[in-house]
């Protein structure tokens, strides 16, 4: 009946489990409510996302988004660690607070970062350290990212290197630790704070960017100012930063000292299951590729030109080449590559098919960079779900 | 039947005002998004009072569905790291009770 389908009750029950707090507003539950009929999720400044967790949010972008060159905005995936995170910033009262082994400590406003230092611009992978953790197996704990965690943007900011220059280094600094405005519920969740080794921190291409392609960073992607460390997994790249501290010993808090940590050989890895001896903090990303088109399940018609298209990239050495199989692994192909932005973007790929007979179709990608490394034909495994760049098979049904 | 056509439209329009209330303001100097609440049902069973009651301080309980069929002893690690890494505190009896739910509702039993 016409009058029970529309109560307000039922209409929210039919689009999904998404509901009111008292917080939301009842109108823009039922905008949430009609994203969540499709399986996405739309949260502040951001299209429809997949779900991972609400509180903190971590979202995930759908694959297709990534047939772009450069990420949008809106659909770069969202990943907090712990809860209350920042969702209002009076750009009057925030500073960036450089303290701990420098001769002057520093306060720098919003505008400071953008007038006082060169400003520096380019386009680099962002991906979380445990994209494709679902893929894992045995399974592990943790956020079931599949292939979403990740992105392509064009960063603008300022040099780490610059700014201590300008507070000046003490002799004798060990680290820099990266603080963000986020904090845990409770005093005894470890404060999420990540630090790089000094020389690390001073490359030249270590930066605290203001911007993401042109515009300001958006809330969830760590407004007003995040660090930046191109090839570097993203659990550096402190979002919302408050505090810069240089330490005159090892920082060893939890997110560094027990948390982000991968085996200490040179894969990565250990045999599934199994502990590694010893571990150290997760550092450059390893290199990967992946189809995009078509993806798993498609339907291509027999005798049909088709594309194959993808991306591949790596942890600051740029992609040399990459081939494409579409018999499982059997034979290889050059694809060609795209347009290049440069050694932390992503480059696309593609390869022109042509299926002449019906069946199913394994295809596959695999990208090596310039000082060539490549991916494993077998998902490598470590226990914290790291590393993910297994060569994928993409499944599609000629017909 | 009328009133509920019309509470429906209401729904409707308000969805379309709150476009903008979905994005980030900027009044000012200051910025500010609002969080959408999203409810999470976890599956029926002895000691689901108990699980949302505890770990919905530090999280929404979408970190449990989210996971995979884990076994008893995964579950209690994982307990075990809320409550010993993170500082979660859970009374000694809610524990065993928190595990024994996550175990049998979403891991293997056993």
């Amino acid at each position: 009946m016409a009058e029970r389908f529309f109560t307000r009750r039922d209409f929210l029950k039919a689009a999904g489990a998404v509901a009111a707090g008292a917080a939301l507003a009842g109108s823009q539950m039922d905008i949430l409510a009609s994203a969540a009929e499709k399986g996405l999720i739309e949260y502040p400044e951001k299209t429809g996302l997949h779900l991972l967790t609400s509180r903190p949010p971590n979202l995930e972008t759908p694959l297709h988004y990534f047939k772009e060159l450069v990420t949008p905005n809106n659909a770069l995936f969202v990943r907090w660690h712990i809860t209350p995170i920042p969702t209002s910033i009076d750009l009057s009262q925030w500073r960036l607070k450089i303290g701990g082994n420098v001769n002057n400590p520093l306060a720098l406003s919003y505008d400071d970062l953008r007038t006082k230092f060169e400003k520096v611009v380019f386009t680099a992978v962002i991906q979380c350290a445990g994209n494709g953790r679902a893929f894992f197996e045995p399974r592990i704990p943790g956020a079931q990212w599949k292939n979403g965690a990740m992105g392509n943007i064009t960063w603008t900011g300022c040099r780490v290197r610059d700014i201590l220059g300008m507070a000046g280094i003490k002799p004798g600094s060990v680290d820099v630790a990266f603080d963000g405005l986020d904090r845990g519920t409770i005093p005894s969740v470890p404060d999420y704070i990540k630090s790089l080794p000094v020389d690390k921190a001073l490359e030249e291409d270590v930066i605290i960017a203001y911007e993401m392609n042109g515009e300001p960073l958006s809330m969830l992607n760590g407004f007003p100012a995040r660090l930046v460390v191109p090839g570097w997994y993203a659990t550096y790249w402190v979002k919302s930063l408050s505090d810069i501290t240089v330490t005159d010993a090892p920082f060893e808090q939890f997110w560094m000292k027990t948390a982000y940590r991968i085996p200490d050989n040179a894969c990565g890895c250990v045999e599934p299951g199994g502990k590694p001896k010893k571990t150290v903090p997760i550092n450059r990303m390893t290199t990967r590729s992946l189809i995009i088109e078509p993806l798993e399940g498609a339907v291509v018609k027999r005798g049909q030109p088709i594309e194959i298209m993808g991306i591949a990239f790596s942890g600051g050495y740029s992609i040399k080449d990459v081939v494409v199989s579409t018999d499982g692994g059997r034979t290889w192909a050059q694809a060609k590559l795209g347009r290049d932005l440069g050694r932390y973007s992503w480059i696309q790929f593609r390869y022109p098919w042509r299926p002449a007979k019906q069946g199913r179709y394994t295809l596959m990608a695999k990208a090596t960079n310039s000082i060539g490394e490549s991916q494993p034909v077998e998902g490598l495994w470590n226990p914290s779900g790291y590393l993910w760049n297994k060569i994928e098979g993409v499944e599609v049904d000629v017909r | 039947m009328k009133i509920a056509y019309f509470i429906y439209a209401l729904i409707l329009g308000m969805s379309l005002m709150a476009a903008s209330g979905l994005s980030g303001q900027q009044t000012g100097g200051v910025r500010s998004i609002s969080l959408p609440y999203v409810e999470v049902r976890l599956a029926d069973g002895e000691g689901r009072d108990i699980v949302e009651r505890n770990c919905i301080m530090c999280h929404s309980l979408d970190y449990i569905p989210m996971q995979p069929k884990f076994t008893k002893a995964q579950w209690t690690a994982i307990v075990n790291k809320m409550t010993k890494t993170f500082g979660a505190p859970v009374p000694d009896d809610d524990v065993e009770k928190i595990i024994g739910f996550l175990t049998i509702r979403y891991g293997t039993g056993n």
